[in-house]
């Protein structure tokens, strides 16, 4: 790591703008052989635009020059050409569970035959190449049914199989977030092993505890910037949570009081499923809740764990005291729960129909007469109040929702519930993918929807939203509830913090 | 923009009235007749009962290939109960439909509840079915049956063919259910998307399995109308309605409601695809004239309704942008 050394990989005046809004301002970044290089930052402050620039996903403003040992590297929207020296390792690993691993590792790099493919010669080449780096395991299993952790190996020993340990730059974009901590240990053996032959590893991660067991130096990028570039050696975790935010961390105290003084419209009792375990929590009806944490730490999937669209393996539901009883979507919405999925391509409603169907697909209109009827006329009329109700644009209820923007996308799912009728909403990432002028109607409609005695239980990523909107605020912490944070002590940072914490039974205890 | 919108929509309209002007201008005396005009309607109606069959399964997003057997079987099953069993022909009716509706449940629990695709489980059940023609019939012809059974299908109504009425009562049934009530609303969601509409509430299981079960309903009555009709059936009825059913649903995704299954535009498309067919076997064409007409009309219809999707949704997006 000499000043005289040539950097495995160096970045100058990176940029980008995204519809006017900066991501990357005029970033320097430079890794040196033989080092594995943290980059940390919070949820959108670039880090995940620099990778995909470096991986040829996004084109990144003129003026950037990057360069690999010294070779220059064309940063132009185009992934980098087989024979660059770098190779990247992403949070969807990219292997097929059900072929083993010798099939795997011949997808990227094909097998040793050419005309015939003998089991025994694949079987024995891969076998010396993976003991090359140590590792022993049956080549021959679907590799579905081996460890994560060799799973995580199995895919970075055939990302970097063609290039030679000396001029290698690694990007592991998060790779190990769905690992459990003791089986990242494995994974650190292998990157160190990485580095003591000469490599330079990227590594990109949540986990502050990782950065510190394994990393040389750390980048932290905070709203597009780099903050600093220092050595790991002699940081704190605390350090590096203040590096990320921006500001010292306050010491921690217990909650206080709540202001809970109306019923409780939604319990959820030591649920688990997912990557969520025991998970409780109470809302009240005029309270709007907030679940964030971490990407892996299972508020992304609490939501639908409650809402019975996804499998759970223990807890209870109940709303308005009764017990919701089977989980399933259907029971859900008649005992008054609402579900809105951050998946509005997908799951939340359907872009092919038009708003009123959208809007009224919960529960759908009988017509007057003694037989259903359900006739486009009436139906629009039905649609039409929720529509405006929710100042929805275009305002004709026979658009169809694809043509819509997000903001207005998610307003139309809002309508759908409002008329259904709920007592408790869940909402997930209500605000992705929506514009930031949009927001605030949407906020409008949460804090509507909660006039009438409903509650309101809403998953974020984005921490700032999550003390912005909410009256309280459910920080999970490796499938636990970490802490439960309201009033002052509610703020950004802390919700940040809390999030970074590495594990969350030390959390609990500290807060006792 | 709006002109040109009609235009597609009721573009199958237009075509078929060119194609009965065109043979009206060619062969006057032989296709401009009455029994020309009946003959057309009384034998699509049963094609059109076994595409209403298809229909239903098709508006949740599945493929039920096996009504065209099934129209085969339970001809065969209805004949033998009445020619070798004895059964009056009420009886054989209603075992019949039962035997139908047991068929669509069958399909229903494979497809809905273990979670075979679609496809393959009524593949498989189409085999079986075949075989039951084979069993049941040894291979002979069965029948004749009785004047009272044949009965239900004689006659005109009005001018109408009774079982072009059949057809029409049928067709209005499954127009209502699917396009105006809630329940068919749910059918066409799960059409649309399977998790979005279990999320938004719809059991789908039970829905699918429904769907399952008015198709083998449909296939078996059509099989019903069609032994009334031909007096004695073989064994080897039924796979003939496959590719001018499903080719008539494709079609019709292209009528009236544009990129949705819908009744009125099945039965236009089939209509549309039967006048084609028959003026050109009036003009002399040769039998495989049929398949030929019917196979190309399938695959453009598909390509058709692909490509006017496309189209419209580059047209969103222009607008989109121009908004914006």
């Amino acid at each position: 790591m000499s000043a005289s050394e040539t950097p495995a990989l160096r970045i100058e005046g990176l940029s980008k703008v995204f519809e006017g809004q900066a991501a990357l301002e005029d970033v320097d970044f430079e890794v040196s052989p033989g080092e594995i290089h943290a980059l940390l930052g919070q949820n959108g402050c670039g880090k995940s635009t620099l990778i995909k620039i470096l991986a040829g996903y996004h084109r990144p403003e003129p003026g950037a020059t990057c360069a690999l040992f010294g070779g220059p590297l064309e940063l132009d929207g185009t992934p980098p050409a087989a024979d660059a020296p770098i190779r990247f390792i992403h949070q969807d690993l990219g292997l097929l569970g059900e072929l083993n691993a010798v099939d795997n590792l011949a997808l990227t790099s094909g097998y040793q035959g050419h005309w015939w493919l003998g089991d025994r010669r694949e079987t024995k080449a891969t076998h010396e190449y993976l003991r090359q780096y140590g590792i022993e395991i049956d080549v021959t299993v679907p590799i579905g049914t081996l460890s994560v952790a060799t799973q995580a190996m199995l895919a970075i020993l055939r990302a970097i199989k063609d290039v030679p340990a000396e001029r290698l730059v690694l990007v592991v974009d998060e790779a190990t977030a769905a690992l459990p901590s003791e089986e990242i240990k494995i994974v650190f053996e292998l990157l160190r092993e990485l580095r003591q032959r000469g490599g330079a590893v990227v590594y990109v991660t949540h986990r502050l505890g990782e950065v510190l067991e394994i990393a040389d130096r750390v980048t932290v990028l905070r709203d597009g910037r780099k903050v600093e570039t220092r050595p790991v050696a002699g940081l704190s975790h605390d350090d590096l949570v203040q590096l990320i935010i921006g500001r010292p961390v306050e010491a921690f105290y217990a909650t206080g009081e709540t202001h809970r003084e109306k019923e409780v419209v939604l319990a959820v009792e030591g649920i688990s499923g997912g990557s969520c375990r025991d998970v409780s929590l109470e809302v009240h009806g005029g309270e709007v809740v907030g679940v964030t944490g971490l990407v892996g730490s299972g508020y992304e999937s609490l939501l639908r764990l409650i809402f019975g669209g996804e499998e759970r393996t223990a807890g209870a539901v109940r709303v308005g005291g009764a017990l919701v009883e089977p989980a399933d979507p259907s029971t859900s919405i008649k005992a008054g729960l609402a579900f809105a999925p951050g998946d509005r391509k997908r799951l939340s409603a359907i872009p092919a129909w038009s708003l009123a169907e959208n809007v009224t697909l919960p529960r759908l209109p009988r017509g007057s007469g003694p037989l259903p009827w359900l006739g486009d006329r009436g139906e629009r009329r039905d649609a039409q109040q929720w529509i405006d109700q929710l100042a929805v644009e275009p305002r004709n209820p026979a658009t169809p929702l694809s043509s819509l923007s997000g903001g207005n996308q998610q307003r139309v799912v809002i309508a759908r519930w409002l008329r259904c009728g709920f007592t408790a909403l869940l909402l997930e990432d209500p605000t992705q993918g929506v514009d930031v002028g949009a927001k605030p109607a949407i906020y409008e409609a949460l804090a509507a929807a909660t006039e009438n005695g409903a509650g309101v239980l809403m998953s974020t990523s984005d921490a700032e939203e999550a003390a912005a909107v909410c009256d309280r605020v459910f920080v999970l912490v490796d499938g636990q509830v970490g802490a439960v944070l309201e009033g002052s002590q509610q703020t950004t940072d802390r919700i940040m913090a809390t999030a970074l914490s590495a594990k969350a039974d030390d959390l609990i205890g500290a807060s006792e | 923009m709006k002109l040109d919108l009609q235009l597609s929509r009721f573009s199958g309209l237009y075509l078929w009235a060119l194609i009965i002007l065109i043979f009206a201008i060619a062969i006057p005396d032989s296709f401009l007749t009455s029994t020309t005009a009946k003959s057309i309607a009384s034998d699509e109606s049963i094609t059109a009962i076994v595409a209403l069959a298809a229909l239903i399964p098709l508006a949740c997003g599945c493929f039920d290939i096996s009504v065209a057997q099934l129209v085969g079987t339970s001809a065969v099953v209805a004949g033998s109960l009445m020619s070798k069993s004895g059964a009056s022909p009420e009886l054989a009716i209603a075992l019949t439909l039962l035997f139908g509706l047991g068929i669509g449940l069958i399909n229903g629990i494979v497809v809905a509840r273990i979670g075979v695709d679609s496809l393959i489980a009524t593949l498989g059940m189409s085999s079986v079915l075949l075989a039951l023609s084979g069993l049941l019939t040894k291979y002979q012809f069965v029948g004749p049956f009785p004047d009272s059974f044949k009965q239900i299908v004689s006659g005109d109504f009005l001018g109408i063919p009774t079982i072009t009425v059949y057809m029409v009562i049928v067709a209005v049934i499954v127009w209502y259910l699917l396009e105006h009530t809630p329940l068919g609303r749910r059918v066409f969601a799960i059409g649309a998307g399977e998790d979005a509409a279990r999320l938004a509430g719809v059991r789908t299981a039970r829905y699918k399995m429904g769907a399952f079960l008015a198709s083998g309903f449909l296939s078996s009555l059509a099989g019903l109308l069609l032994a009334a009709k031909i007096g004695q059936v073989g064994p080897t009825v039924g796979p003939e309605y496959l590719l001018p059913a499903f080719a008539a649903c494709f079609l019709g995704t292209t009528q009236f409601k544009p990129g949705r299954f819908n009744v009125l535009g099945t039965i236009l498309a089939l209509y549309l695809l039967a006048t084609g067919v028959t003026g050109l076997q009036l003009v002399g064409g040769e039998l495989w004239i049929t398949d030929l007409f019917n196979g190309v009309a399938l695959v453009v219809a598909v390509s058709a309704s692909i490509l006017a999707a496309k189209r419209k949704s580059r047209r969103q997006k222009r607008l989109a942008a121009a908004r914006a």
